[in-house]
């Protein structure tokens, strides 16, 4: 009874990887790989933005950064995720 | 890209200063101590090298010897491969200290006699190619 | 049978990472997903290999089984637990599989972390983690095997047991914190070849990868302190920094690793020194791989080296292939590199940042010029220099006094100019309160670079507790919040600045205790029962000396009594002279230890080694250090690991 449990072990810790590796080669090929636009992605590079324009502002309330660099910088960001925002809606339909 | 110009030559400056700084410590340590030649037994009996210097090797079984009156204050033989130097050493020795043990010392030689300010022994970790380990396993079981 | 199986699994994981290099490299040429998909799987494959092989051998060394070399040099029957577990990083071997398990740990999480994201970066990150994987399977399977068997002809009836002076908690858990800090920064380093491979150095790779840097930046940092603190408590030495060339193998790193941290700040903010981040980040990881090198080889000579090995060259190789490979491509994405934004004022806080980098980058050369300079005077003159801490100490407490002052400039700089207002605004109360403190301590009588160092504190401290007076008055002022509230409100969104000057803080605490050096008092002597000696105005006077057996050690225990130069009772010390393996009959097995007492306060530690013993005459040769400010080290070091943590919080959104 020995080498079934032998026999066992080594497939499961040897012949199991390999399967596991080698499967995705007999799907059907696929070549959607830099397009998929993804939801989750977005929406975290919307939340890094949204963070990073309340970082500005409590720069600008201490006294970090001058009056016209504020703006000028916050106008670019909220650029930016308007721009995601956007991408994200139309991924949404 | 005036301001840009500005920056590297700040930098480069910088650079400049530091190397200068590294080089002049380098050659006038302001401490004697700060620096020694590291060589073995062997060149520094040939050429009886004066200056500050390092040794490596293995204290010789049974060369210890501590002095009567002061505790701290011992000699022994240092051996690296066929040459043999005695040394003399006066401040607190480490456990590891014993016959056959590897150690490095620094200090000055004089007349024949090398005065040693420092002396470490290596680290306590067995590592491949320990010197002091002739065999790796112990043949009988310890006793209890 | 399972000692094979772990031998075939490091095989198995070295076939495994050849596979998904060239797999992932095809899919980088003709685009075909399924090629991703299974040279990401192959990648979790050599991690799956790893994990068996490693934990194989846990098992043999739990079980004893001396049939394998590894585990007859490293336990013995007697070795308690917790040691047979650590043994895993004792030797050689063992300690490069460690590594590579740490690694594949990292791996695999980057793998599954990443899955619906990154898309872009992905395979060359994995083929990076891969290619280091590679080497170091190539060395674990054929250089320095683990489960090599034991060579010889008879049944080994016990190992060699764990040297008693390693047998402790810290030395334990140094050598693992070290690996987590040293194998983490070959995520970022992953990341950042990626970008240069898919053109895209943009933010995306920094922004992937700050969490990695900063936990591998905390394990090194605790790491470094760790040894510190062993070498303190248990060398006996009575130092905890000898700039030693392994100390500086990790130091080196660290420097580069703060630097990198600090400096993607502004390529976050600002998209500039790209070119300095990328630099960074591959010199930080090379140094991760040339200090496992200097650990491992026998290049040095230290009371850490291992004697020469064929690994030396081995590392040195790929140290230089990373190096060229990494540079040279900087050098051919160099137009991607370049940023248009400029730096616009020295009084800026990019500029501020840009000197930071700079006096890091300089101090790690300090630091490797020192450590090598044994190697390069051989190689200039023929004969090995060897340096040692006054050299060091020479170079660079200046550097660090620099760096100190820019710690506490660095916050008050605005961002493209500060305005002359501003710099006056801010760096009034702060510049004041060094020059009173350094008035008050010249007023004491310290001289140099002591009242330079404890005046800079004093600065940095000042302008620490601006920066959190100037959030918080922000806050009250704009959302009508109480002190406390706006305190917490402060820090909780904006945890990495908040944590980071609270890190600051902790540096600042290490200084002073790295000041404290300047006044170390140390003296030899001997007592016998009701004898007494002083040192730096405190006497010790020898009650008793007594002897005891324990398990595994014979101790001769002195019972010290101190008093202050009042004649006040200060404490009792109780240092001891052990021997280890006492009835072994070959007497050159014994192994004679101190173990020492230290009495701690903020004031000062008095520290006390029993060197020695004369049974017959009753004498007890003391050595005694008197050691101020040095619990500052440590309590810098507590509070840097909080800061630290505080900055790595996670947020619920």
């Amino acid at each position: 009874m020995d080498y079934i449990r032998d026999y066992s072990l080594v497939f499961i810790f040897f012949v199991l990887p390999i399967i596991f590796v080698i499967q995705p080669l007999f799907l059907n090929k696929i070549n959607d790989f830099e397009n998929h636009i993804d939801l989750s992605s977005l929406k975290r590079k919307k939340r890094l933005l949204y963070r990073q324009i309340k970082e500005l502002e409590m720069e600008f309330d201490i006294g970090n950064i001058n009056q016209k660099d504020f703006e000028t910088s916050r106008k670019e960001l909220k650029v930016e995720v308007s721009e995601v925002i956007t991408k994200i809606n139309a991924n949404k339909i | 890209m005036n301001s840009n110009k500005k920056f590297t030559i700040m930098i480069a400056g910088v650079i400049t200063v530091v190397i200068f700084w590294i080089g002049w410590v380098s050659s006038n340590p302001k401490d004697e101590k700060a620096m020694a030649s590291f060589i073995s037994v062997e060149k520094l009996l040939n050429d009886k090298m004066k200056k500050r210097t390092k040794l490596g090797g293995l204290v010789k079984d049974g060369s210890i010897i501590i002095s009567e009156t002061n505790y701290l204050d011992c000699s022994f033989v240092l051996k690296e491969g066929a040459a043999e130097l005695k040394v003399k050493y006066d401040r607190s020795r480490p456990d590891l200290f014993k016959d056959g043990a590897e150690v490095i010392i620094t200090g000055q030689y004089l007349d024949g006699t090398f005065y040693a300010d420092e002396l470490q022994t290596k680290c306590a970790s067995r590592y491949e190619g320990d010197l002091r380990d002739e065999s790796s396993y112990k043949l009988t079981e310890i006793e209890t | 049978m399972t000692p094979i199986a772990g031998a075939v699994a490091l095989n198995l994981a070295f076939g495994f990472s050849i596979l998904s290099i060239i797999c992932l490299f095809i899919f980088t040429l003709n685009e075909d997903k399924r090629l991703f998909l299974t040279g990401q799987r192959l990648s979790l494959g050599i991690s799956f290999f790893v994990f068996l092989a490693t934990f194989i051998l846990w098992y043999q060394l739990i079980i004893s089984n001396f049939d394998i070399d590894y585990v007859a040099r490293y336990t013995s029957i007697e070795t308690p637990f917790i040691y047979k577990i650590s043994a895993l990083w004792a030797g050689q071997s063992g300690s490069l599989l460690f590594w590579l398990f740490i690694l594949s740990i990292f791996a695999t999480i980057t793998v599954l972390q990443n899955q619906s994201k990154h898309h872009g970066l992905m395979p060359w990150v994995i083929i990076s983690l891969s290619i280091i994987q590679l080497f170091f399977l190539i060395l674990t399977n054929f250089v320095t095997n683990p489960f090599m068997p034991t060579d010889a002809d008879f049944v080994v009836a016990n190992g060699n047991g764990l040297n008693p002076l390693l047998q402790n908690v810290t030395m334990a858990i140094h050598p693992p914190t070290l690996y987590l800090g040293y194998v983490g920064f070959s995520v970022p380093f992953a990341f950042a070849i990626s970008a240069l491979m898919n053109r895209d150095t943009s933010t995306l790779w920094i922004q992937s990868i700050r969490r990695w840097t900063l936990v591998a930046w905390l394990f090194l940092s605790s790491g470094i302190i760790l040894g510190g603190w062993w070498a303190y408590q248990e060398l006996g030495w009575g130092g905890y920094w000898a700039w030693d060339p392994v100390e500086n193998a990790s130091f080196m790193p660290w420097l580069t690793a703060t630097a990198f941290l600090h400096s993607i700040i502004i390529q976050e903010k600002k998209d500039m020194l790209r070119i300095w981040n990328m630099a960074l980040i591959i010199l930080t990881f090379t140094l991760c791989i040339f200090g496992t090198f200097l650990t491992r080889s026998g290049v040095m000579s230290s009371v850490h080296s291992f004697t020469a090995s064929s690994l030396g060259p081995i590392f040195l190789i790929f140290v230089f292939l990373i190096l060229i490979v990494s540079f040279s491509l900087m050098y051919l994405r160099r137009s991607e590199l370049r940023s248009e934004k400029r730096m616009e004022s020295f009084t800026s806080r990019e500029s501020g940042f840009l000197f930071n980098n700079l006096v890091f980058v300089v101090m790690c050369f300090a630091v490797f010029w020192g450590t090598l300079f044994p190697v390069i005077s051989e190689t200039i003159r023929g004969t090995k220099i060897t340096v040692g801490p006054p050299f060091f100490n020479q170079i660079n407490v200046p550097i660090g006094l620099i760096l100190l002052a820019l710690t506490g400039v660095g916050p008050l700089l605005a961002w493209r100019n500060t305005s002359k207002q501003s710099l006056i605004k801010n760096f009034t109360f702060p510049i004041l309160s060094g020059l009173i403190a350094a008035i008050i301590f010249l007023f004491i009588g310290f001289k140099g670079s002591v009242v330079i160092s404890f005046s800079l504190s004093v600065f940095v401290l000042a302008t620490i507790s601006t920066e959190f007076k100037r959030g918080i008055s922000a806050r009250t002022k704009k959302f009508k919040e109480s002190i406390f509230k706006a305190l917490f409100e402060m820090v909780s969104k904006n945890r990495s600045r908040y944590g980071g000057y609270i890190v600051h803080v902790g540096i600042v605490f290490m200084f002073v205790g790295f000041t404290g050096h300047a006044f170390d008092k140390e003296k030899e002597f001997s007592l016998t029962k009701g004898q007494s000696d002083h040192v730096a105005g405190y006497e010790f006077t020898l009650l008793k000396l007594s002897e005891t057996e324990r398990p595994n050690h014979y101790a001769w225990i002195s019972d010290i009594r101190v008093t202050d130069n009042k004649g006040e009772y200060v404490t009792n010390l109780y240092p001891e002279k052990r021997i280890y393996f006492h009835k072994n009959p070959d007497v050159n097995r014994r192994q004679p230890h101190s173990e020492l007492d230290i009495y701690s306060t903020l004031n000062k530690d008095i520290y006390s080694i029993f060197s020695a013993v004369d049974n017959e005459n009753g004498v007890a040769f003391i050595k005694i250090m008197v050691n101020p400010l040095v619990r500052w080290v440590w309590i810098g070091g507590y509070i840097l690991v909080i800061g630290t943590m505080i900055a790595l919080w996670p947020r619920k959104d």
